[in-house]
This record gives C-alpha cells, sequence and structure tokens, in this order.
C-alpha cells in the first residue's frame, strides 16, 4: 500500500452531502399491532404454513417418515415416492415450476407471496407477535428501547430473547427432521447424544431463524431478497398493487369530529399517520408505490379502521390497479397471463408425464476390463460383465434376465434368480458364451433385457459390447 | 454512490451463500462423497458431515468471487487524479 492510502485512513467520506444521507444508521422499526380482513388472512397463513412446517415431518408413511429428504442415504422420501439422485430432473421441474407461479402470481396480484407465505414475513409474524406479548405494543417497546437498563428491562429484553431462542432452536430442529429422521434426533436429543453436523446445522438454523426474524427483518426483503428487486418487471398496469388514492385524500390534515373537510379545503386523509406505523418495513404508502412494500396491506386494515370510526367510506388505502386509479377499467385476463399459464401447463404436462411412465429400475452393464474376451473349454467365446440392478421401487421385485444380439448367445448368471429388496443395489457378475462361428465383427453390441416377474411395464434394456476374434 | 454498509457485506456473503447452496447440491447429486472419499484418510467422515464441508468450501470460493467483485468495483481514480479522490 502506498501512504497516500495510510494517511487517508479509515472513516474517508464522499465530499458532498448528498450522498451522506446513504450512510443514515438504519432506523429500528417498531410495527404497530393491526386488526381487519387481512391481518386475519395473514394470521391464517402463519398457522396453517407454521403449521405444516412443524407437523409434517412427524407424519409416518408405511412405517416410515412420509416426507424426508434423506440426505445421509441419499434418497429422498414423498409419501409413496422415493426419489434418487438420478430423478434430480423432477426437482429441477419443480423449481421452475414454482418460479413459473410466482410469476403468474405477482403478474395477476402483485407481491401476495411477500405479505402472506414467504418464510420471513412468516416468522418475522411469529416473532413480532412473540416480541408484542413480551415488551407490548410500539409505544411501550420504543418507550423502553429508549429508557436507560434497569431490572424490569433486562428482565424483560431476557424473556423475549429466550422465547425467540427457543422457538429458534424448536425450528433448526424441525429443519433438520426433514433431512434426517426426525425421530432419532428426538430420542438423540433427550439424552443429548446427536451427533456432530446434526447439531451444527440445528444450531446454524436456529441461529438465522432468530438474526432473520428477529433483527433482519424488513433489511431481509430490501437487502437480500433477489425477488423483490426484479418482480416489478412482471407488473403491469391491471396488476393488483396497494394504493392510497391521492385524489380523494389530498390535501390531507388534521380536523375535528363533525367538521365538513370541505370547508376547510382538506380531502379524506385526516394525517393520523397509523399507516405508516403499522408497516413492517417503515414506508409511507401516501408517497405512492415503493419497492420496499411487501404487499402485507397492513395500512388498508388499519385505515380502514379509521374511515369507519370518522364515517368516511373505507377504501382510501385499498387493493387497486394502475388503470383503476387512473379511472379507467381493469382488464384480468391479458396476453401476459396466458404465456405464464401456457409455459405453466407445459412444464407440468411434462413433469407428469415423465412421472407416470418412470421406471423404478435401472440396470448398468460394466465390462470386466481384465479381459477382452476368453475361449472356454467348450470352444466357446466368453465375455464376462458385472450388472448393477438397481431396484428405485418401494418393494421387493424378483427379475428375469435374457439377452439378444448374436444367435445362440448363452448366459450365465451364476445365481437361480435375481431379487432386489426395496431401494437397494446388487452387483451380479454374469458370463455371455459364443460360438466364434457367430461373430461377424471384432465387438458386436448385445442387449441384456431385465424384466420384473410380477410387472410387465418394469422392464430396462441395457446394450453393452461383446468382444471376439472374427472367423473368415 | 456509496452504498450502506449492510448492503455491501449482504452483497459479498449472500449471493455466495445461495450459489454455494446451488453448487453443493449439484456436485453432491452428481458424485457420492462416500464414493469420493473411500481411498482417502476421509473416509470415516459421515456424508453430511462430508455436505457441510463440502458447502462451506463452496461458500469461501463464492464469498471471493463475490469480496473480488465489490472491490474491482470501487471506483478507480481518473488519469492525473491523486488516488483516493473518490
Amino acid at each position: 500500500m502506498t501512504d497516500a492510502n495510510n494517511t487517508t485512513g479509515k472513516g474517508h467520506k464522499p465530499a458532498g452531502a448528498t450522498s451522506m444521507s446513504f450512510y443514515a444508521k438504519h432506523e429500528k422499526i417498531y410495527p404497530r399491532k393491526v386488526t381487519g380482513i387481512f391481518a386475519f388472512w395473514r394470521t391464517m397463513g402463519v398457522f396453517v404454513l407454521l403449521g405444516l412446517y412443524y407437523f409434517v415431518p412427524w407424519l409416518s408413511w408405511d412405517g416410515r417418515q412420509a416426507v424426508l429428504l434423506d440426505l445421509p442415504e441419499r434418497k429422498f422420501y414423498i409419501f409413496g415416492l422415493t426419489l434418487w439422485p438420478q430423478d434430480f430432473f423432477f426437482l429441477a421441474a419443480l423449481l421452475i415450476i414454482a418460479a413459473l407461479s410466482l410469476f403468474f402470481f405477482t403478474a395477476v396480484a402483485g407481491r401476495l407471496w411477500c405479505g402472506y407465505a414467504c418464510p420471513q414475513t412468516v416468522w418475522t409474524e411469529a416473532f413480532l407477535w412473540i416480541e408484542r406479548k413480551i415488551e407490548g405494543d410500539r409505544p411501550k417497546r420504543m418507550k423502553r428501547d429508549k429508557a436507560p437498563w434497569t431490572v424490569n428491562k433486562l428482565l424483560v429484553k431476557g424473556a423475549k430473547h429466550s422465547a425467540w431462542i427457543l422457538f429458534a432452536l424448536y425450528t433448526g430442529f424441525t429443519f433438520v427432521g426433514y433431512f434426517t429422521p426426525i425421530t432419532g434426533i428426538w430420542e438423540k436429543l433427550l439424552v443429548w447424544d446427536m451427533g456432530g453436523w446434526e447439531t451444527f446445522w440445528i444450531f446454524f438454523y436456529s441461529f438465522a431463524t432468530w438474526g432473520n426474524a428477529g433483527f433482519m427483518r424488513e433489511q431481509v426483503c430490501i437487502y437480500m431478497c433477489p425477488y423483490a428487486r426484479f418482480q416489478s418487471a412482471m407488473f403491469d398496469k391491471d396488476t393488483l398493487i396497494i394504493s392510497y388514492d391521492e385524489n380523494r385524500g389530498e390535501p390531507r390534515g388534521a380536523r375535528r369530529k363533525g367538521e365538513d373537510p370541505k370547508d376547510k379545503g382538506l380531502g379524506d386523509c385526516i394525517d393520523c399517520t397509523l399507516c405508516v406505523q403499522v408497516c413492517p418495513t417503515g414506508i409511507d404508502i401516501r408517497n405512492g408505490l415503493q419497492y420496499q412494500c411487501i404487499a402485507c396491506a397492513s395500512c388498508i386494515d388499519v385505515c380502514d379502521e379509521v374511515m369507519d370510526k370518522i364515517g368516511y367510506p373505507k377504501g382510501l388505502v385499498r387493493y387497486t390497479t394502475e388503470h383503476a386509479l387512473k379511472g379507467g377499467t381493469t382488464h384480468i385476463l391479458r396476453p401476459r397471463l396466458f404465456v405464464y399459464v401456457a409455459l405453466l401447463v407445459v412444464v407440468m404436462s411434462g413433469l407428469v408425464y415423465s412421472m407416470a411412465t418412470r421406471i423404478p429400475l435401472e440396470l448398468d452393464v460394466i465390462r470386466d476390463r481384465i479381459a477382452l474376451y476368453r475361449e472356454n473349454n467348450e470352444g466357446l467365446i466368453e465375455n464376462v460383465y458385472l450388472l448393477k440392478v438397481m431396484n428405485l421401487d418401494s418393494k421387493e421385485h424378483k427379475y428375469d434376465l435374457k439377452v439378444s444380439g448374436i444367435t445362440d448367445l448363452q448366459l450365465d448368471t451364476g445365481v437361480k434368480q435375481i431379487v432386489v429388496k426395496a431401494g437397494e443395489v446388487i452387483e451380479l457378475p454374469v458370463r455371455l458364451a459364443a460360438d466364434p462361428t457367430d461373430l461377424k465383427k471384432r465387438s458386436t453390441e448385445v442387449h441384456f433385457h431385465l424384466q420384473a416377474q410380477d410387472k410387465e411395464k418394469l422392464k430396462v434394456d441395457e446394450a453393452a459390447r461383446f468382444l471376439g476374434p472374427v472367423s473368415r | 454512490m456509496q452504498t450502506p454498509k449492510i448492503q455491501r457485506v449482504i452483497a459479498i456473503l449472500w449471493p455466495s451463500f445461495l450459489m454455494a447452496g446451488v453448487a453443493t447440491v449439484l456436485f453432491f447429486t452428481a458424485f457420492d462423497p462416500q464414493a469420493l472419499l473411500m481411498d482417502t484418510r476421509f473416509a470415516d467422515l459421515s456424508r453430511l458431515g462430508a455436505y457441510t464441508i463440502g458447502f462451506f468450501l463452496f461458500w469461501v470460493l463464492t464469498s471471493a468471487s463475490c469480496l473480488l467483485t465489490c472491490y474491482f468495483q470501487r471506483p478507480c481514480a481518473l488519469r492525473g487524479e491523486p488516488e483516493n479522490q473518490v
């Protein structure tokens, strides 16, 4: 480093006051409690989604965990279905379907995902609920945070963090329970004898939950979420957005009850700032559509309540579209939606088709690398192969093996019957023998046909090379 | 224009975390760590351990890449200007 670098030192700030605001310390947001129809649906979302999250790993199916992405065993169990690393395609297709659905819902109804279903929102809601139960609502929390540290403050904060940490730990435990059998780690947890890696991931995920839902909150949406940055690309003038009706609300201003706002030249907004106080991302919806807005509709709920109280019609802040706001009509059916739906239908039918025609049986043929071929004592040419039979099905099967490709090709497997248990792989050395007069080329293509005895469709065909001398 | 510090930290650690996740999934879908480590002195390492270590190695690599991107994004001094006059 040069001297110039050293002398300037740390804390060198760019000249010009305009960029200073970007260094503004992050202001903590204290969302006020809100009730109303959209708050109800969001709470329902929290119950259903978190309920599913904590409950599903305990379901069992056929004597095993129903939904288990068993990483140590490299098998994914989803109810009756067993997926192997070879089935990676299905996972990719599922992700594409999820992404396209997100695009579709965004185009129709804006950031529905963000406001009601995103794990960040759902866990933040749960953490906020705990915070409110222990610390009280917004004014109390703000007052306590400003106040100096006392025993009481320490106790209240301690209680909140203990509750948060317990909840986060159980969340982390459940998360790991999706990847290793949950009853197993629960039993080990009770006697405090867990594997090191499981313990590590429980703590890692708990820490992430505690940090994201307790502290980072809206900053995750603003700085970390890629979707928040590109969602506007799916928006058009017919997309459902949450908007303040500027024409109706402005000019805003306080008024006494029963006073006609028109006398004072005021609009319907009484400037109570409740919409700002309830906002989990700390924006003022009256400034127009902002990318920080996660469309949670808290401002709608709280504003409707206020409008009710002062006897104005509801909907000063409401779900609407740009077209509707400008007095036009909203077109629900539009080309953009048809494109998303068409793509979804294509990928979904592709997935369904490939799932339906999936054959849960695999056969690998590996030629013996030591000898190309040998002549046995009957004068036949012999080739040795190693077959790997993978039964990807959820039950045991017996298989018949046949070969073709050369006239009178003989097969010797050395076993009476090929039996493979559910989800197992067997290795089977086999010998093929052919009369040298039947060999036309040095290398002839032969085929192994493996057929389950109990299921006609359960069969695979694998090609291999048979080597031998050419007779003239 | 300067970005907030938290945004810069996130710009290094977060995209690299996501990509490390993707890389881990792809890599370990294609290769079974137990088969890879069979003849090495890490043969006793459990699959979960191998995934974990693999993930963090990927993360180190991807965050190094993000760090370099952020570093090279800093404005350069123009010709004839002294250094550090951003």
